[in-house]
């Protein structure tokens, strides 16, 4: 690995990496490094700069200061190199409309210079894997949103990447459509590709990425395991109040001095604390009248809003 | 500045022929029709008025001209109407730049397609001709070539077109202002030298007036005079061709 400052087992490596489009910086200094087989996320909200550091990675968009090795190679002086061993799944269905299904695996397979054979049996088990073979010789524009994201997948992985960029995988899926590519990248993962994606959903986060960043404004604010990012930035289990807006001032003096911390987010408060039973009966006590309460095991979305003090879908 | 690469650029050309063999008999028969109403319209109908040019019969004289034509009518759709939608519509270069073809390819990719398409629809328009009995010399045998460099160059200029503008409308301007006027004002249909200064002058500037000049040449047998209309057109291709790959590269690479 480059300058040998990354371990053997990276197989992504970001240093103080930078982008600006003219006086904007999307990604103001971002380090990060992926090991190789695991999924890691970056999670954050719109206009974080999740998407741009992907862009950066499968070279389509150029860094502006810093350093960034993928597969072991520098995206400023190999790109064609890095395209050729990774996998991209675009935010945006861009399929080939004009081909039809499996056409748009041979045609993709052709920009990698893939042999004719080869092409065409990976082709074959590619739409096995994402359960498309039955509509092999359908037009793309006939195919479900959720099968269009399988498709790309499939298109994705026909050079038989090591790494595969995934740029919001799920994103306006219904949550069946969700669930099945859920299930294809936990296969892959099993396999031992390595992932990378962006995300702003928590639960995708928390039930694919093995490690992963928040990012906010350009910056990662926080990185490591999902488990772990819960258990050093919140409490583990959180009341949701929403108090008549009468009374939400008087909630939240209560609050803030029973629970371990408070935060609002919009008519609600969020309490956060270890013993949710206690913190409940003292709430009735005080007899604050409540519209309704809800509780719920501390996640991801809490950490963000934690650490940033916004939500993270707003 | 940024030099495509030929494998590249041959799987983009390759992704069009792809396409266009599924849809080559729709897609051929308007572009092959259509110089056949010139040709009979003009050619047999104000023909029967004119009489001869330079010696020729009319439709002698504008046949070899609607070749060239043609061939720019042809690079032109596809490097305009055709290229805007798989640039912004259908994000086809999209998926091609996240793999090893880079953006600079694609450009590259879509003269060589714009090139060969105007071979195609030119030849099988030559062969008409020839058949016709319009065409009187051997030299002919060079017009396909010549067709393929028309094809270039017109695709060049679409593609340089294309690569300033943000909407499909713009696309009436490029028609309107700059191949209609070189449709009519480049000889096929007359004579330009006779006109007076500057019309001649202004015309040795456009591309299509070589392309009218050599076709004809060719097809009649050419004097050492056409190697300077083939330079120009030379010149012209190769000079500008990369200004359009640095811009639409720009659009595609951020």
């Amino acid at each position: 690995m480059k300058n040998g400052r990354a371990g053997a087992d990276s197989t992504l490596v970001a240093r103080k990496l930078r982008k600006n489009y003219g006086d904007f910086e999307a990604v103001k200094g971002v380090d990060f490094e992926v090991r190789r087989g695991e999924c890691f996320g970056f999670l954050g909200p719109n206009g974080a700069g999740k998407s741009t550091t992907m862009k950066m990675i499968y070279g389509v968009a150029i860094p502006s200061g810093g350093e960034l090795s993928v597969v072991g190679l520098d995206v400023t002086k190999d790109i064609r190199g890095v395209k050729r061993r990774i996998g991209v799944v675009p935010q945006e269905n861009n399929l080939d409309e004009e081909l039809m299904v499996r056409q748009n695996l041979l045609v993709y397979g052709r920009y990698f210079d893939l042999s004719k054979k080869s092409i065409t049996q990976r082709a074959d088990s590619l739409l096995d894997f994402v359960q498309l073979s039955e509509r092999a010789e359908a037009k793309v524009g006939e195919l479900s949103g959720g099968m269009k994201r399988r498709l790309l997948i499939a298109r994705a992985l026909i050079n038989d990447p090591e790494l595969v960029v995934l740029d919001e995988p799920t994103t306006g899926l219904d949550p069946q459509a969700r669930h099945l590519v859920w299930e294809k990248l936990r296969q892959l993962k099993n396999e031992g590709t390595t992932l990378i994606l962006t995300t702003h959903y928590m639960d995708e986060a928390a039930q694919l990425c093995d490690r992963l960043v928040i990012m906010d404004g350009g910056r990662i604010i926080t990185e490591g395991k999902p488990r772990d990012l819960v258990k050093e930035n919140t409490s583990p289990e959180v009341l949701e109040f929403r108090p008549r807006p009468d009374s939400l001032e008087a909630l939240r003096e209560l609050l803030a001095g029973e629970a371990e911390h408070v935060e609002r987010s919009a008519d609600l408060l969020l309490a956060y604390t270890h013993d949710s039973d206690e913190l409940m009966r003292t709430v009735r006590r005080s007899e604050i009248p409540l519209e309704n309460t809800l509780y719920r095991p501390a996640g991801l979305e809490d950490v963000f809003l934690r650490l940033t003090g916004r939500s993270l879908i707003e | 500045m940024h030099i495509p690469s030929p494998r590249g650029a041959f799987r983009v050309w390759q992704r069009d022929l792809t396409i266009f063999r599924k849809f080559w008999k729709p897609a051929l028969f308007p572009n092959f029709i259509e110089p056949f109403f010139y040709l009979a319209a003009l050619g047999l109908g104000l023909g029967a008025f004119i009489g001869d040019i330079n010696g020729q019969d009319y439709i002698l004289f504008i046949a070899p001209g609607l070749l060239a034509s043609n061939a720019m009518f042809a690079a032109s759709f596809e490097a305009t109407f055709n290229t805007f939608v798989k640039l912004k519509i259908d994000r086809v270069y999209d998926a091609i730049v996240s793999t090893p073809v880079n953006a600079e390819d694609i450009v590259a990719g879509e003269y060589l397609w714009a090139g060969t398409r105007s071979v195609l629809y030119g030849t099988s328009f030559l062969i008409v001709l020839t058949a016709l009995g319009l065409i009187s010399s051997w030299w002919a045998l060079l017009l396909p070539p010549f067709i393929f460099l028309m094809g270039l160059m017109f695709s060049v200029m679409g593609m340089l077109f294309t690569s300033l503008i943000q909407s499909i409308d713009f696309y009436a301007y490029y028609f309107t202002l700059i191949v209609t006027p070189m449709f009519l004002f480049s000889g096929i249909f007359f004579p330009i030298e006779d006109f007076p200064a500057p019309v001649p002058q202004l015309a040795w500037f456009t591309p299509l007036y070589h392309a009218v000049n050599v076709c004809r040449e060719l097809a009649t047998g050419p004097s050492p005079a056409v190697l300077i209309d083939v330079l120009w057109v030379v010149v012209f291709t190769f000079g500008l061709a990369l200004v359009p790959v640095q811009i639409m590269r720009k659009r595609l690479i951020s």
